[in-house]
C-alpha cells in the first residue's frame, strides 16, 4: 500500500472492489439485459429469453475484472452502484411505456 | 498510477492462476479430447450381437415396441447410420426420477431388435460410457458427479479463469508488441518460458474467451434462468418453453397411423439438400404434441448443439414443425445463440476446426501447467552467481506446489489413459464398467498426488510422465493385441475413426515419453538450486557441479 495520498495513487483494497465488482457487476449485467428484454419486445419469446439469458455473464465477467481499475473500493462501489441506479432506472421508466 | 495498475492485475492474474489452473488443465485436457467424443466412443464400443434391423422394417418395430413397452414413448431414438457405436435400429432410456437432469451417467439402455421368429425383443444394454465420462469430466473439472454443486464449483473457476485471461492481458499489454514477437530461447530459462506462455496466452485469446464465457454460462444458466424469470419474464420464461413440450392430456394416439421414419426423413431433406440426417428423436408420439426430431449435420453451417441440429416434423401429418434449430436454416437471432455453442464444440468447421480445437485444448492445458512453474520459478532461491556457497533450500510452497501441480496434472492425464484401455481389458469382466472408468480414474489420480508428495514433485514428474507415455502406448498396443489374438475377447474396429484414436495416442504417448526425457535429464542433472532438481545439495566448497548421479540409480 502506497504512503503518498498523491492524485496518482491507487488503492488495492482487494476486499470492497471484489465485492462491489461481483455483487453490483452482477446487479448491473442483470439490469442491462432486463433492459434489452424490454427493448427487444418484438423478438420471439423464445430466443429473447435465451439471449437475455446469454448476455448476463459476459457483462458481469467484464465488471468484475474491470473493478480493480477504480481507484479505491469506495470509489467503485459509488460508480458502480450509479451505474446500477441508471440501468434499473431506465428499467423501471420501460414498464410506464 | 499505470504501473500500480499492472502491479494490481499482476496479483489478479497470479492468485486466480494459482486456484483455477489445476482444475483448468483438467478441463482443458479432457476437453481436447471431448473434441473426438464421437471416435473415442466408437474405440470402446464392442462389436454388435446383432446387425441392424433394415429401415424399411422400422416403423413396425417402433409400433409393437411402443404397444409393449408404453414408457417409451416419451423418448425414443431411431437411427439412421450404423457405426461401432450405434449398433440398434431402435433404442430409449429411462432416466432414474431423483437423477440430476443433465447427469446422462445414470440412465438405464434399452434396444429393440427383431428375433428370428420375428418377434420383438428387448434387451437393457449397456453402452460403453467412457467418452461420457470423461466428457463430464472436463464439464466439472475432474470432480466426481455432474451434480449442481460441481456445476457451481466450475462456474466459479470459470469465472477466476475470465479474470486470469483479463489480467493477464493487461500485465502483458505494455510491452506486448516487444514480448510477442520474441521467443527468447537462451540462458534465461525462466525468460523462455514466460515468453512461450505469453505467446500462447495471446495467440488462443479469442479461444479462451470464448471458453470463459460459455462455461461460466453452461455453469449458472439455471440460476440466471431463474433470477431473469421473477425479475424480467414476469413468470412468462417458462411458459415460452413449455408450449412445445409439455403433455396436455387428450386421448392416447396410436402410433400405427405415424408416417414411416424413411418419409419423415424424405420430408427434411427437401427442406436443405445439404443436411444429412443421421437419427430420429420420437418426443411422446403417443399424446397430444407428438414431435419427431430429425437430427443430422450440415458440413456448410454451425451446429446448433454438440450434436448436430435438428428440425421437428409431426409424424402424424409430415409437417415440418419448426427449423428453429436446423443448422443452415436459422434466422439470426437463432444463429446468433446457436454460435455460442457451435464455438464451445467447435462444431462449424467439420474435421479441421475439430482438430484445431484439439491443439488448442491440449495448448490450453499447457498454458495453466506453464502457469504453475512460472510461479514457482519465481520464488526459487537460486544459488550464488561463483558457483561457490551453500546451495540454497527451496521454500516450502514452491516444493509442495511442485508436488500438487505435478501430481494433479499428470496424475489426469494418466488416469484418463489407464481409463480408456479399461473400456477393452475389463468389458464382459466386470457388472459395471462404467463405475469402473470411475474407480480407475480416481484411482489413478489420486493415486498420482500421493505419489508427488511422497516422492516430490521433481522424481514424481519423471515417473508420472513415463507411466503416462506407458499408458497411453496401451491404447494401441490393446488394440494391436485384439487384432492379433482375437480370442483375448477384445475388439479392434478398423475404420478410419477408431483407428484415427489409436493413432493419436501414440503421437501423445511419443510426446510423453520425449517430456519425460527431457525432464529426466532436467532433475538429475541439472542446476540443483531449484524444487526441480533430486541431486542432494553437496556441502559447500566440494562444488554443485560435480555431484555424481547416484539419485538415479537409488530411486
Amino acid at each position: 500500500m502506497s504512503t503518498t495520498k498523491g492524485p496518482d495513487t491507487i488503492r488495492r483494497d482487494w476486499i470492497s472492489k471484489s465485492l462491489a465488482g461481483a455483487l453490483l457487476g452482477f446487479s448491473l449485467a442483470l439490469g442491462c439485459s432486463g433492459l434489452f428484454a424490454r427493448l427487444a419486445s418484438g423478438m420471439v419469446m423464445a430466443l429473447k429469453v435465451q439471449l437475455t439469458m446469454w448476455m448476463v455473464m459476459p457483462i458481469w465477467l467484464a465488471v468484475l475484472s474491470g473493478c480493480f481499475l477504480f481507484r479505491s473500493g469506495k470509489r467503485a462501489w459509488l460508480w458502480l452502484g450509479v451505474a446500477n441506479l441508471v440501468v434499473f432506472g431506465a428499467f423501471a421508466a420501460t414498464r410506464l411505456f | 498510477m499505470r504501473s500500480e495498475i499492472i502491479r494490481i492485475y499482476k496479483i489478479v492474474h497470479t492468485w486466480t492462476g494459482i486456484l483455477a489452473g489445476m482444475a483448468l488443465f483438467i478441463a482443458f485436457y479432457a476437453g481436447a479430447i471431448t473434441a473426438f467424443k464421437e471416435p473415442l466412443a466408437r474405440w470402446a464400443s464392442p462389436p454388435a450381437a446383432t446387425s441392424m434391423v433394415p429401415l424399411e422394417d422400422a416403423q413396425s418395430l417402433i409400433t409393437r415396441t411402443l404397444t409393449a413397452h408404453p414408457e417409451a414413448a416419451r423418448e425414443l431414438r431411431v437411427n439412421l447410420r450404423p457405426s461401432e457405436q450405434v449398433t440398434a435400429r431402435v433404442e430409449w432410456e429411462i432416466h432414474d426420477e431423483d437423477a440430476d437432469e443433465h447427469d446422462r451417467l445414470s440412465a438405464r439402455h434399452y434396444v429393440a431388435t427383431v428375433d428370428e421368429e420375428g418377434a420383438v425383443r428387448v434387451d437393457e444394454a449397456h453402452p460403453s460410457r467412457l467418452a461420457e465420462l470423461i466428457d463430464v469430466l472436463h464439464r466439472v473439472v475432474g470432480l466426481p458427479v455432474d451434480g449442481d454443486l460441481s456445476r457451481s464449483i466450475m462456474g466459479v473457476i470459470a469465472t477466476l479463469y475470465a479474470l486470469a485471461l483479463v489480467s493477464g492481458v493487461i500485465v502483458l499489454l505494455p510491452s506486448l508488441v516487444k514480448d510477442f514477437f520474441a521467443l527468447r530461447v537462451g540462458n534465461n530459462l525462466k525468460r523462455m518460458w514466460l515468453d512461450a506462455h505469453n505467446v500462447v496466452g495471446v495467440v488462443s485469446l479469442p479461444f479462451h474467451l470464448v471458453m470463459a464465457v460459455t462455461a461460466a454460462v453452461f455453469a449458472f444458466h439455471d440460476g440466471i434462468y431463474f433470477v431473469q424469470d421473477k425479475m424480467i419474464h414476469d413468470g412468462k420464461r417458462s411458459a415460452a418453453f413449455q408450449a412445445r413440450s409439455a403433455p396436455s392430456g387428450g386421448e392416447p394416439r396410436d402410433p400405427a397411423a405415424m408416417l414411416p421414419p424413411t418419409e419423415l426423413v424424405a420430408r427434411v431433406e427437401a427442406l436443405s439438400p445439404t443436411f444429412e440426417p443421421t437419427m430420429l428423436q420420437y418426443v411422446q408420439v403417443t399424446g397430444p404434441r407428438a414431435a419427431v426430431r430429425v437430427w443430422g449435420h450440415d458440413a456448410r453451417s454451425l451446429s446448433p448443439r454438440a450434436q448436430g441440429g435438428f428440425a421437428m416434423v409431426d409424424p402424424y401429418s409430415g409437417r415440418v414443425v419448426s427449423t428453429d434449430y436446423l443448422p443452415g436454416r436459422q434466422d439470426a437471432p437463432q444463429t446468433l445463440l446457436s454460435s455460442f455453442f457451435a464455438l464451445h464444440f467447435g462444431t462449424y468447421g467439420g474435421h479441421p476446426a475439430k482438430w484445431v480445437y484439439f491443439l488448442l485444448g491440449l495448448l490450453g492445458a499447457w498454458l495453466f501447467y506453464s502457469g504453475n512453474l512460472l510461479w514457482i520459478e519465481t520464488r526459487r532461491r537460486k544459488a550464488s552467481r561463483r558457483g561457490q556457497g551453500e546451495i540454497p533450500a527451496q521454500r516450502r510452497d514452491t516444493s509442495l506446489m511442485a508436488s500438487a501441480t505435478v501430481g494433479v496434472c499428470l496424475g489426469s492425464i494418466c488416469g484418463i489413459s489407464l481409463t480408456i484401455v479399461a473400456a477393452k481389458w475389463l468389458h464382459g469382466h466386470v457388472a459395471d464398467l462404467s463405475a469402473w472408468h470411475r474407480y480407475l480414474y480416481y484411482a489413478m489420480f489420486f493415486g498420482a498426488i500421493g505419489w508427488a508428495f511422497v516422492r516430490g514433485g521433481a522424481r514424481a514428474a519423471v515417473n508420472l510422465l513415463w507411466l503416462a507415455a506407458a499408458l497411453t502406448v496401451a491404447i494401441p498396443l490393446t488394440t494391436l493385441l485384439a487384432w492379433l489374438f482375437p480370442s483375448l475377447g477384445m475388439w479392434a474396429h478398423t475404420s478410419a475413426a477408431p483407428l484415427g484414436v489409436d493413432a493419436t495416442a501414440l503421437a501423445g504417448a511419443l510426446g510423453f515419453a520425449c517430456l519425460a526425457r527431457a525432464t529426466s535429464r532436467r532433475v538429475y542433472e541439472g542446476p540443483t538450486d531449484s524444487v526441480w532438481s533430486v541431486r542432494r545439495p553437496l556441502p559447500a566448497v566440494a562444488g554443485a557441479e560435480a555431484a555424481p548421479d547416484v539419485e538415479r540409480a537409488t530411486g
